[in-house]
């Protein structure tokens, strides 16, 4: 057993220095180890030829058809247009479409709509503020520390990066290295959030390099390759940043900055801390110049091309946003130990998005052009079992507290979100949290930290709420649905495409109408069928 | 009341509802399977309310006191009302209670980072263990114990920001999560009247069938059963329990008015109602800076409400069917950091105390011993698993069992090896 978990370690050193080259603060050069073979290397992701992104799309379909061979099992078919532009909207811009928006993508027959829609959703501001909600959760910890960080200028400042579409390699720089007032730069809310040299290695290390790295703080890690001293050379280049903190009548904004020396007393360190040379994990120290800044130093061998934690640890997370589940699970727990579900895709999916520049808009274009992502989520005969995430046909998944709540805003009408003016009013008061009724909803909707989208643990308050309260159920969005004069069928179909993005079958045809028929006053019967919509299953989960 | 009353009251309350016709008419589906599950409810079961003290609280400054080493600290032991016993002098109230409890001074955990060792003393595995997400023990409780059928949830977590769920025992058994005990459970009432919610409820079971039955996503199975647990919660009579207000101010204040007293005092209307597992949550307890103003502050806090607590149980005849434990992530360091102007204690899992009383527990005595600096176990340490498996015990659930969990594999409730404390029970 220990011969075995010595000659698992060997290559996966080998591994690792083997994807790396020579140049200041660049990953290293391969080195065989004396004495050991290096084990078949893979290609770097720096050499992947860039492919366009129809060629991408099929690389995503060529290795999920070869494990559903494999596994023999079939595929569904390719979802309805209902199916896949309700999809789309949720995924891309965190909600359903309008009734508008929905007429007018079913009615059309151009032959190549999905893929325009695509385009469209990717250009649409709401992009941005989609990826900004799933970003600004993961890098703004909701623990009670953080109770008056201000979310606004994070969120604000990711949603310009992403809407005009900055590399992730350019984003996760600026986050490691921000500096100044948040007022300024929203990206000196990461440190803020994470504001002691522990909490940033966790952080940085989950987030951008799929690694649990926060074992290794008190222990060498049983299973991964990084022990506590890649643990506390990561951490010496935090150990120079401070925060500040508006004091007394200072209505300022908390500021980051890096000092010139290293305070150690300041830096209020665990009893585990050690005092070693800064060192990129899992790799060589680092030459640091003691005058300036460190973490520039690990920004810039965090994010070369040919770091291939980098680029697999976004691909990997971008893939969850997607599939609900990352090609390794949990997405932050990547080590030898915890195999992909689909090795050479993961390495694929990591090569061309490194090739691309770290281009976010491309690999997210390539995965919803994909067959696989173009699936219906409905099983077939031989495809029931979802115990392999062999992706046969598309999971099915719980929306974000954002997507909901901006979900049922499209239903009901805009008023919910608070105005620029009251926004204004609200930064003015010191400490406060901007709580409009969407960061109320988000914060009452929040799951449990890594409960998985396939999985709906939405309690039993928060269903009540949807139920019950009247603030879910305003009776004014069904008459701005409505209309005056509708005559009810027309009205109940509007209802189905306003909610569940399609028109209702036959058979529910049928049923809603005898429903109607006996609730006599028919603006009655169809508040009585917005709000049956509006609890189902088929409006709550992204199918 | 004694619990066979308690089970009897509703089961009639029950019956009385299908006679009405509720069952037959509007919500014949989920209410059949709900009668005829009652039917088979078992009597005379125990319950448990875990006072959980989230942060990890300070044993060498709550109730292994050591006066004479090395990080004393600056709190004095008092005697209580069980001989020998003694606990810290900021528990004045409880130390009347201590004949009742028994005082375990040799949990030895090894999980030192307070997510992985919450996620461990909750369900007895280890995070990420063989890829499956274990059931805590308030959820095992549920399924094991719980009367079926029961119209609120049988596990209900108090004051806590993120609870220990059911894991691969499904959404039946998730925790109902009150966050403020002082407001409940809030919109319990529908917007429209009774005939009108059940006819949009029955008319929403129908409409879901085809999606159910095309798509038959573990996620869409789940958004049902919640549904229906929150529907049948609005009809019960039992969700009375979850108003507090309805107890004198008097009672109030003997939990000490604090947010945790009133989940206490939410507790065990809970309890008295026939809920089997409720847990409380108090944190504040990871007090790596200013620990003992803030450990001073905190047991004041859980003096009042576990004495009251403790009270209320006796009197109403329940604290024998009753387990209250008190416990938290680990221990903390035997010796004080230097850091700050206001030092304080780091994790420390290695040896740590936790408290359990009620429930058949035999009271007054004390578990296990620390060395003089409270920073090993000297005398019968108690594991995670070891503390799992007397929980069940207490509970009256055979730890030993196999669950079929979905991926087909037979996992344990208390994996093999665990020890349990037999010397608990008398």
């Amino acid at each position: 057993m220990l011969t075995l978990r010595l000659v698992f370690a060997g290559m996966f050193l080998a591994y690792l220095s083997g994807t790396m080259e020579a140049a200041d603060n660049k990953p290293e050069a391969p080195k065989a180890k004396a004495g050991k073979k290096v084990a078949a290397t893979p290609k770097s992701f720096a050499s992947s030829n860039l492919l366009a992104c129809k060629e991408f799309s099929n690389l995503i379909d060529l290795e999920i058809n070869k494990k559903l061979a494999a596994e023999k099992s079939p595929a569904s078919p390719k979802s309805s247009d209902a199916e896949f532009m309700r999809r789309v909207y949720l995924d891309l811009i965190g909600r359903i479409p309008s009734v508008e928006e929905a007429e007018s993508f079913l009615a059309s027959s151009a032959s190549d709509k999905r893929a325009k829609l695509i385009e469209e959703l990717l250009a649409d501001p709401e992009f941005g503020k989609h990826l900004a909600d799933i970003w600004q959760a993961l890098l703004l910890p909701r623990i009670s520390d953080n109770r008056r960080v201000q979310a606004e200028p994070l969120v604000t400042w990711l949603e310009n990066q992403f809407n005009t579409n900055v590399s992730w390699d350019k984003i996760t720089r600026e986050l490691l290295t921000a500096t100044g007032a948040q007022d300024e730069n929203g990206a000196v809310t990461y440190f803020v959030a994470n504001a002691t040299v522990d909490k940033m290695t966790d952080s940085a290390s989950r987030l951008f390099l799929g690694v649990q790295l926060q074992c290794a703080q008190c222990h060498d890690h049983p299973f991964v390759e990084w022990k506590q001293k890649d643990y506390w050379g990561m951490a010496a280049f935090f150990m120079k940043v401070q925060t500040r903190a508006p004091k007394g009548k200072d209505t300022g904004a908390p500021t980051v900055a890096e000092t010139k020396v290293v305070n150690l007393k300041k830096n209020n360190l665990p009893e585990a801390a050690q005092n070693v040379p800064a060192k990129f994990p899992g790799d060589r120290e680092a030459k640091l110049n003691e005058a300036a800044p460190y973490r520039p130093s690990f920004a810039d061998w965090l994010v070369a091309k040919n770091n291939p934690y980098f680029s697999r640890a976004m691909v990997n997370r971008v893939w969850q946003q997607f599939f609900g589940q990352g090609m390794v699970d949990p997405v932050d727990d990547m080590h030898e130990g915890n195999a992909p579900t689909h090795p050479e895709l993961l390495e694929g999916l990591a090569g061309q998005f490194a090739a691309s520049g770290f281009d976010i808009k491309h690999l997210i274009r390539a995965i919803c052009n994909s067959e696989t992502y173009q699936r219906s989520s409905k099983p077939t005969e031989g495809n029931k079992d979802t115990s392999l995430p062999l992706l046969a046909h598309m999971p099915v998944r719980n929306l974000s507290p954002e997507q909901l709540f901006d979900s049922i805003s499209t239903l009901v009408g805009k008023g919910n979100r608070p105005s620029k003016a009251e926004m204004k009013k609200q930064k003015q008061v010191k400490g406060a949290l901007l709580r409009g009724p969407r960061a109320q909803f988000v914060a009452f909707f929040q799951p449990a930290e890594g409960v998985s989208q396939l999985s709906y643990e939405t309690g039993i308050p928060q269903v009540l709420r949807l139920m019950n309260s009247p603030q879910m159920n305003q009776t004014q969005a069904f008459t701005r649905l409505m209309g005056k004069d509708m005559p009810p069928a027309a009205a109940m179909e509007k209802l189905f495409l306003a909610t569940l993005s399609r028109k209702p079958t036959p058979e529910e045809t049928e049923k809603m109408n005898a429903f109607l028929a006996k609730a006599g006053d028919s603006r009655t019967g169809l508040s009585d069928i917005l709000w049956v919509l509006m609890n189902s299953s088929e409006f709550t989960l992204n199918h | 009341m004694s619990q066979d009353l308690i089970n009897g009251l509703y089961r009639r309350d029950f019956l009385r509802m299908s006679a009405l016709g509720v069952g037959a008419t509007s919500l014949s589906g989920w209410m059949s399977v709900l009668a005829a599950n009652a039917a088979k409810s078992s009597t005379n079961q125990k319950s448990c309310i875990l006072l959980w003290m989230d942060g990890g609280p300070s044993h060498k400054d709550t109730f292994d006191l050591k006066p004479e080493s090395e990080g004393a600290g600056e709190f004095k032991p008092i005697s209580t009302s069980a001989p020998g016993v003694q606990i810290s002098e900021h528990f004045p109230k409880l130390a009347k209670w201590m004949h009742k409890a028994a005082v375990l001074r040799s949990m030895s955990t090894g999980e030192g980072a307070h997510g992985r060792a919450k996620y461990f003393l909750h369900t007895g595995y280890k995070e990420g263990q063989g890829g499956l997400t274990y059931p805590s023990l308030g959820a095992i409780a549920s399924m094991e114990k719980g009367v079926p059928g029961f119209p609120i949830p049988n596990f209900i977590t108090i004051g806590g920001n993120r609870s220990y769920g059911s894991g691969y025992l499904g959404s039946a058994h998730q925790p109902l999560v009150v966050a403020d005990a002082a407001r409940g459970v809030e919109n319990l009432k529908p917007l429209v009247g009774e005939n009108k919610f059940d006819g949009r409820v029955s008319l929403l079971q129908e409409m879901e069938k085809a999606f159910h039955k095309d798509y038959g996503s573990e996620a869409g199975a789940a958004h049902q059963t919640t549904y229906q647990r929150a529907v049948t919660m609005m009809k019960s009579s039992q969700a009375k329990a979850f108003d507090i207000s309805q107890e004198s101010a008097a009672v109030r204040s003997a939990y000490g008015s604090t947010k945790f007293g009133d989940g206490c005092l939410l507790a065990r209307r809970l309890v008295e109602t026939g809920v089997r597992f409720v847990e409380v949550v108090l944190g504040g307890w990871d007090t790596h800076q200013d620990n003992f103003e803030r450990v001073k502050n905190l047991s004041t806090q859980v003096d009042s409400a576990m004495s009251a607590l403790l009270k209320d149980l006796q009197e109403r005849g329940l604290l024998d069917s009753t387990m209250v434990i008190w416990m938290g992530d680990f221990g903390r360091t035997p010796k004080i950091n230097q850091r700050g102007p206001k030092p304080g204690r780091d994790h420390f899992p290695r040896a740590w105390s936790s408290v359990m009383a009620g429930g058949g527990i035999k009271g007054g005595q004390v578990i296990g011993k620390t060395d003089k600096n409270g920073a090993s176990v000297e005398d019968r340490p108690v594991s995670t698993i070891d503390f799992m498996a007397t929980a069940c015990t207490g509970l009256g659930i055979d730890f030993t069992r196999s669950i079929q969990t979905p991926i087909g594999r037979p996992i344990r409730l208390v994996e093999k090896g665990a020890n349990p404390l037999k010397e608990l029970f008398s």
